[in-house]
């Protein structure tokens, strides 16, 4: 029996170790130890020795059985190790460059509205959006814009013809014109008609311009606006925000200044400059960066709040002149030619 | 608008430098878009000096070595070096003194010029910004006292600023104007000029010059003044007169033409001088023009009028287009001896129409479109009168003929100096309002106690008819307390509840992140495209509902109804110039057609290709159809879709340019949404000049869509358990949509598992074979093509073996090739 025990032993430790995969190994475990192994045999045959051998025969078979263990497990981890070696392949060289596409880019143009919208946000502006066409009433005549302002002739704002019919937009009176709007204004409208204030809203947007397109023009471009209301808004409210804004943008070092003007919807109104001697290809002590002012009372009057008991500031600029001013670019035309090396740029 | 500050001295003193005056300019609400210096600019520390003696330098052949004297004030004689020919001694010249800023902004200092000290620059004419020589020193009159400031010696220059007038302040297009703006910002007063004609309007016209006036539109011009002048001299105009005007960029005529042009400048009304002789009839005629009527205005081009337009006609021809622009006969000439003079007040709405219409603007129409002050309109003729009579001479003839009247002004405001503070939010004290008001001409007539406090009743001069409201008064203040006074204050403001960004917003926002995190680079095109691209693209009928009544440009008339073809045309261009580009994706807005109506929708676009230009070390599968559909699914979920769910229907035909058998579409737009994906067409988009295999993928809703809240999620029970996979080879005719057949097998499945042991967890299809089945059988109806799907019920609770009698059933008569047995 001993020879017997030794002899399978023997040969397990010459044939494990030459086990090269886990399905010879399974193969070879269950010749051994499987339900008609020969170990599992020789086990059986237990029950036929005398009882007074059986100690000592079962401490041999133990023995054995331990040795034969070790061979299993020695035979299963070589060949697990040699599996995952197999899987690896050969070492990589990391220096190679990946060959996937990436990384993405948003457009300079969303970068900085969101950037705009994020800073607005913390001083409780939230995003409002409005329609692309619009119709005279909200583009102008609701902006205390008169029916014969230039700003409203053919040869600055592009209309739709008499036919055009829109779905999705309500007019004020069915004689009106549909247009493209000329500006973000049109948003503060619908917004004060919808709800009631206090009011506090950031509207960006695409606008358009019937215009030349050339550095510094273009048929279409973005604004984005700010309109607050509330009671007892001042000129002093205004120009802290435009201060906070442009700080929290550019720098703290940023100063605003504003300078008189004139615009229909606000009284009093103002051209806003910004100190630049830190932008880029500024070489200017004071750039102009947008308009703003007081909500005059007859937009106020207009849209059904009381003039005496509302007041209010809006603030509009042009995101393209904004980025241009941020980055440094000298053509507005590089925004919509879409050239990935200029869109790469920014990200 | 131009401004001389030489003209802009006669009414307001002006001791500021340019610098300061340009400031003041700006900081009243006028935009400074130029500034021109003509003639010798202010100077400090140029003086006259003369040349004592001249040697040569010793080490430079053409400078020389020569004593000045500057006068004692200046420091006497002065050592220096100069470069000119004409440095003879005894030459009296400018000697610019170290310190001194010359105009281009080089200071002088003093200098070794090649190891000889020089203290001070002898100066050309055109260093000191005069025109002319620079090849010689200016020579002066040899009588120039020693010493004397530059300024002094030579005739003034002139200043010319070119401002931006606001469209709401016509009051300020004259030099009068801007003077009275600049005595408020500098607290002085305005010198208003001597008029000495007073113009009887009584009296008997002289026939034989002119008879009458008579306006038929009283509408268009509510005011017509004429006075006839007799034996005037025409000739050129005084040299003080032409350098005013000349200042300004307005062309000398004559001494007639002038006098009108220069008081327009002066006051801001426009004047119109009519050689009596060719008024057939001697009588002036305001009225329309009739339909068709022609006139030959001064530029010499004919105009074609119509029965909108003014004219002032005599009583056989229109003379003038009324405000605009007189007719190239009418004019005065040389042989000029008897004019009327005319002074009107026409409606601004009508002088804009004919302008637009005819195209035609000049500094008259650009004055009366924006309105001019019609109480001022007699003032202007009578200051015109003076002007002719001193220039041209001859007697006024007759009275002032005057047709309409002025209409009474008496425009009062009253405010609180609290309102304004109010306002304001910051402290101005009543004093200086006070004084900013008065300053601008803006008298305080009462001062009274009220409820809300101290009250002023303040009137507006006719001429500020933007004036009409408490709050406009504010503006008044401010401008002249000066809006960069402003003080700084920390930005505050209260959180509002209601405080989401828009949905739209939220979605863009999203859709960006994913693409961007998808290697996509965004890109923004114009909203408008050209025509011929939509008939190509979409369809006839879309050009005629996305166009624009007045596009300014061909390839920018309609409104774009998808994002893909500015996607393309910045794919093109990449292209061209030889730069990479495999994923670009735009959001923005698209027009589409619903019942006969374009909606705006909120949409995102995005294309995919397989660049074979751009090569990298280790290949990549290639971009294909269903890669387009799984971003799809993500961008569509973002709007609350969801497209598993969606009937995806294959493009049939040529549906805007995606090509048959490789692309599809789901939704429809009165669902509020649709979704569009897979190849473009191959030939268009080759047509359109792009390269490459491209996958696109669209998706347009209605904002409404957005704006709907999507209803709370619920939990749903789920399975502890690991689930049981069963794989299924099924045969069915390769036509048949696998969507179809996956309905049709988890349908059978559920039904049959009803209440059993296990459900049916999902049914997914993970391997596709098309062509002759290797068994050997063709199908039942003898189509050629036949698809074997493998599909898989995946169930829990319970062992599914071959002999369950329920997998039959579960496959819902679809007929079973294989059970491939557990997965």
């Amino acid at each position: 029996m001993q020879a017997t025990l030794s002899a399978l032993l023997a040969k397990a430790t010459v044939e494990f170790p030459r086990l090269k995969s886990r399905a010879d190994f399974e193969a070879a475990k269950a010749r051994y130890v499987g339900p008609h192994g020969e170990f599992t045999v020789l086990m059986k045959q237990m029950g036929t020795v005398a009882k007074e051998q059986r100690p000592a025969l079962g401490r041999l078979i133990n023995e054995a059985k331990a040795q034969l263990q070790v061979q299993l497990d020695t035979a299963l981890a070589r060949i697990g190790e040699a599996e995952i070696a197999a899987q690896l392949g050969p070492a990589i060289d990391p220096t190679l460059p990946s060959p996937d596409t990436g990384p993405g880019t948003a457009h300079p143009l969303t970068l900085v509205r969101e950037e705009m919208c994020r800073i607005l946000r913390k001083a409780g502006f939230t995003v409002v959006e409005g329609p692309e066409v619009e119709t005279e009433y909200y583009c102008f005549d609701a902006l205390n814009t008169p029916a014969e302002h230039p700003a409203r002739d053919a040869q600055d704002t592009f209309y739709f013809p008499g036919k055009a019919r829109f779905g999705n937009l309500t007019k004020k009176t069915p004689e009106e014109k549909y247009l493209l709007r000329t500006h973000t204004s049109s948003v503060q409208i619908r917004t004060m008609l919808k709800g009631e204030p206090p009011i506090r809203i950031v509207s960006p947007g695409r606008v358009y311009r019937r215009d030349t397109s050339d550095a510094t023009h273009s048929a279409n471009f973005h604004q984005i606006e700010c309109l607050y209301v509330d009671k007892n808004v001042t000129v002093r409210d205004l120009k802290a925000l435009l201060d906070y804004i442009f700080a929290a943008l550019l720098g703290k070092d940023t100063m605003t200044r504003f300078r008189p003007h004139y615009f229909g919807y606000t009284e009093p109104s103002f051209e806003v400059d910004l100190s630049a001697q830190h932008l880029p290809k500024v070489n200017k002590d004071w750039i102009e960066i947008g308009g703003c002012g007081m909500v005059d009372p007859a937009v106020f009057a207009g849209v059904g709040y009381d003039p005496d008991v509302w007041s209010g500031y809006a603030f509009g600029m042009g995101l393209e002149r904004l980025a241009m001013l941020m980055y440094g670019i000298d053509d507005i035309r590089y925004f919509y030619q879409n050239d990935l090396r200029f869109l790469k740029q920014f990200a | 608008m131009k401004l001389s500050r030489n003209w802009l001295r006669q009414y307001v003193r002006l001791y500021s430098t340019t610098e300061e005056l340009q400031r003041a300019i700006t900081f009243l609400g006028f935009e400074v878009e130029g500034v021109r210096q003509i003639g010798l600019p202010p100077l400090e520390s140029v003086v006259v000096g003369e040349i004592k003696t001249r040697v040569k330098h010793p080490d430079a052949d053409k400078l020389s070595v020569c004593t000045v004297d500057v006068g004692p004030v200046a420091g006497g004689v002065r050592t220096i070096v100069c470069g000119a020919h004409n440095c003879e001694a005894g030459n009296r010249v400018p000697v610019a003194l170290p310190g001194a800023v010359l105009p281009g902004g080089f200071t002088i200092k003093s200098s070794k010029i090649r190891g000889q000290q020089s203290d001070g620059m002898m100066c050309s004419p055109d260093e000191l910004g005069l025109s002319g020589d620079h090849a010689g020193l200016l020579i002066l009159d040899p009588a120039a006292p020693i010493g004397q400031p530059i300024n002094e010696t030579l005739p003034d220059g002139d200043t010319v600023f070119d401002i931006e007038v606001t469209p709401n302040r016509p009051d300020v297009l004259c030099h009068i104007g801007m003077a009275r703006e600049l005595a408020a910002w500098l607290k002085y007063d305005v010198r208003f000029p001597e008029i000495k004609f007073k113009g009887q309007l009584t009296g008997t016209p002289r026939p034989d010059i002119l008879k009458g006036i008579r306006v038929d539109a009283p509408e268009d011009c509510p005011l017509y003044v004429g006075i006839a002048v007799s034996g005037v001299k025409v000739g050129p105009s005084p040299a003080w007169m032409q350098e005013r005007l000349a200042a300004v960029g307005m062309r000398p005529i004559n001494n007639l033409v002038d006098a009108g042009n220069f008081v327009m400048l002066e006051l801001g009304q426009p004047l119109h001088v009519f050689d009596a002789k060719k008024i057939t009839g001697r009588s002036l005629i305001v009225r329309r023009a009739t339909d068709g009527e022609k006139l030959v205005t001064l530029d010499e081009k004919e105009r074609t009028l119509n029965s909108r337009m003014l004219v002032i006609a005599d009583e056989a021809k229109p003379l003038v287009i009324a405000g605009i622009m007189g007719g190239h006969d009418a004019g005065v000439d040389a042989t000029t001896t008897d004019i009327v003079l005319e002074a009107a007040y026409f409606r601004p709405q009508s002088i804009r129409a004919t302008s637009r219409r005819l195209g035609l603007t000049s500094d008259s129409a650009y004055r009366f479109e924006r309105g001019v002050d019609p109480q001022s309109t007699l003032e202007a003729a009578r200051r015109a009168i003076d002007l002719i009579l001193a220039a041209a001479g001859g007697t006024v003839v007759g009275p002032v003929l005057q047709v309409g009247g002025e209409r009474r002004w008496s425009r009062k405001i009253n405010v609180t100096p609290d309102y304004i503070r109010a306002k304001l939010g910051f402290d101005v004290t009543d004093d200086e309002m006070r004084d900013a008001l008065i300053g601008l001409h803006l008298p305080i007539k009462g001062e009274q106690e009220t409820k809300a406090g101290l009250e002023w009743t303040v009137a507006i001069p006719s001429y500020r008819r933007d004036l009409g409201r408490p709050i406009d008064l504010v503006e008044e203040v401010l401008r002249i307390y000066g809006t960069d006074r402003v003080p700084a204050a920390v930005c505050t403001g209260p959180a509002l509840a209601d405080g989401d960004d828009d949905p739209i917003a939220l979605f863009n926002r999203r859709a960006t992140d994913y693409l961007v995190g998808q290697h996509f680079h965004e890109v923004v095109n114009y909203t408008l495209r050209a025509q011929p691209e939509l008939a190509t693209w979409v369809s006839a009928a879309a050009t005629s509902e996305l166009a624009l009544a007045n596009p300014f440009v061909d390839d920018q008339s309609h409104l774009r109804p998808t994002l893909i073809l500015g996607i393309l045309e910045s794919l093109k261009l990449n292209q061209s110039r030889g730069v990479p580009a495999s994923r670009l994706f735009e959001t923005g807005r698209v027009f589409m057609e619903l019942n006969g109506t374009v909606q705006e929708c909120v949409a995102v676009g995005f294309v995919l290709c397989h660049n074979p230009k751009e090569r990298a070390w280790l290949a990549r599968p290639e971009p294909d159809f269903y890669a387009v559909k799984h971003h799809l699914e993500i961008l569509a979920q973002m709007a609350g879709i969801d497209l598993a769910a969606q009937e995806l229907v294959p493009v049939r035909g040529a549906y805007w340019g995606w090509q048959e058998g490789q692309s599809a579409a789901a939704g429809e737009m009165k669902d509020g949404w649709t979704v569009r994906f897979g190849l473009l067409n191959l030939g268009m988009v080759r047509a359109a000049g792009v390269e490459g295999k491209l996958w696109a993928g669209t998706l347009a809703l209605l904002p409404q869509k957005l704006t709907t809240p999507a209803g709370h999620r619920r939990y749903q029970p789920f399975s502890l358990f690991p689930a049981a996979l069963r794989d299924l080879a099924l045969v069915v005719d390769a036509a048949r949509p696998a969507a179809e057949v996956r309905a049709q097998l988890l349908a059978a499945a559920r039904a049959a598992t009803a209440g059993g042991a296990f459900t049916v967890e999902s049914i997914e299809v993970f391997d596709v074979y098309t062509g002759v089945l290797p068994l050997g059988g063709t199908h039942a109806d003898g189509r050629r093509g036949q698809r074997g799907l493998g599909e898989n019920p995946t169930g829990h609770r319970g062992r599914w073996n071959d002999d369950d009698p329920g997998l039959s059933d579960c496959c819902g008569g679809l007929p079973v090739v294989r059970s491939l047995g557990e997965g």
